[in-house]
């Protein structure tokens, strides 16, 4: 157990390829509860976050050659699927809504193989949202957690388009300074 | 924009957060899909984007997910846990004429007991071939989509193969890529040496305007050839491919020897 701990993401992604279980439950135990999180603050559905959950790793399991190091980083390719099913699933509720984003090279600031860092980051991220302007948060929140594009916040906030591109850009702006100093 | 670069960095994370609309992102997309500078600004955005997941109240799934994923992938359901038995409680027989309604309501308590049993053995069974038929279901869905998009880009009339040449000096290797510029997808098929250590190869598309475009960073075991399927981003007209040596963990452009390249005649 303790060398799975420890393996490289990409130790364990070879070994995925190798179909070794072991590897891929530690890969698991590693990022499970991270995605859950976000799958589950997106749909406020257990069974479908679960379902997605499930089929992210299986996928993982299935292709793993669809994950490679050009894309970046293993968590950070994991997060932005995530993102994606959990917003795409949404989105078949509203007819209304565009089209999914593609996933593609997402380069993360910082190594999230340790739990440690991976902790600090969190804490991190928490108190740079919590410290932004509560219209800017919000806006970050439309954004990210519903898929919202500055148009559509516009709509569901009632406020003016340009008031709400200012204060995304502003929260954005905030947001890279913060996470910036954090990485290095 | 100047010369099509955006003006102010924040942009990138703006399209990486979904967030640009209509003509704003259309033109950033278009543009970073042939800047390879930009397509960096762009990963390194994502990165910066998906960190916000941390602002996510934590939830860990429940031990089942787990359970059902390795089930899942071993093509069975797995075992539920043993079923709890009886208690070890004994009852005392009673000494008087309550004597035979007591043994008539132990009677009916075993028969209810094995009841129970068979019901709970019964329901497991079926829980467990729903499982399996469920895993079994979206293995072959996974299955048939591939082999839909497959036969897809095979069959089309606007589909050409292009083999990928080994280069002088280069590792003994050969491949082809099949390219379908109406769909936008690519396959690879091929078998090259493995790289050597802290290496891997990279295959890139070269289109007609604009810089190289990865499309795969692979680590070749020895006698397993290598494939995969991509589409490529939007308006992307590819003129050649090429397979290079580069870090492991590739490159956002090429940077070392090419290994096999292979132009559309």
């Amino acid at each position: 157990m303790g060398a799975e701990v420890r393996a490289t993401d990409a130790a364990l992604i070879e070994r995925v390829v190798q179909r070794d279980e072991a590897a891929l439950a530690a890969l698991y135990d590693r990022y499970a509860s991270m995605l859950s999180s976000v799958l589950n603050r997106i749909l406020r559905d257990t069974q479908a976050t679960e379902e997605i959950l499930q089929d992210i790793f299986f996928q993982l399991w299935s292709r793993p050659s669809r994950f490679d190091e050009s894309r970046g980083s293993l968590p950070g390719w994991l997060l932005v699927i995530a993102r994606n099913r959990a917003i795409s699933r949404l989105r078949r509720h509203n007819p209304a809504a565009g089209d999914e984003i593609s996933e593609n090279f997402v380069a993360l600031p910082v190594n999230f193989e340790s739990t440690v860092a991976r902790k600090q980051m969190l804490d991190r991220v928490k108190g740079a949202l919590e410290n932004l302007p509560r219209e800017q948060r919000a806006c970050v929140e439309l954004a990210y957690f519903e898929g919202l594009t500055h148009s559509e916040i516009a709509a569901r906030t009632g406020d003016p388009l340009g008031t709400v591109k200012t204060r995304l850009r502003l929260a954005v702006e905030t947001l890279k300074r913060t996470l910036h100093s954090a990485a290095t | 924009m100047t010369n099509g670069h955006p003006t102010r960095d924040e942009d990138f994370d703006l399209l990486a957060l979904g967030a640009l609309d209509g003509e704003e992102k259309q033109a950033l997309e278009a543009h970073v899909a042939s800047c390879a500078d930009c397509a960096r600004k762009l990963a390194q955005a994502r990165g910066r984007v998906a960190l916000l997941a941390l602002g996510a109240p934590q939830k860990a799934p429940s031990p089942a997910v787990k359970q059902r994923l390795m089930a899942q992938i071993r093509g069975a359901a797995s075992e539920p846990p043993a079923p709890a038995h009886a208690s070890g409680s004994r009852v005392p027989l009673p000494s008087s004429a309550t004597r035979w309604w007591n043994a008539m309501l132990l009677v009916g308590g075993v028969a209810l007991a094995a009841l129970t049993i068979f019901l709970w053995h019964e329901n497991r069974d079926l829980a467990r071939q729903v499982g399996a038929l469920h895993a079994s279901l979206v293995q072959q869905q996974h299955a048939m989509h591939e082999a839909s998009e497959v036969a897809e880009l095979v069959t089309s009339q606007g589909t050409v193969t292009v083999p990928l040449a080994q280069q002088p000096g280069a590792p003994a290797g050969a491949a082809h890529v099949m390219y379908n510029k109406k769909m936008g997808m690519l396959m690879y098929e091929g078998e090259i040496q493995p790289a050597p250590a802290s290496k891997s190869y990279q295959l890139w598309v070269v289109p007609e305007n604009g810089k190289p475009i990865s499309a795969g960073v692979f680590n070749p075991v020895e006698g397993r050839p290598d494939h995969w399927m991509m589409k490529l981003p939007e308006g992307v007209d590819a003129k050649s491919f090429a397979v290079t040596l580069e870090p492991a963990g590739g490159m956002p452009h090429p940077t070392g020897p090419t290994i096999l390249a292979g132009s559309i005649s």
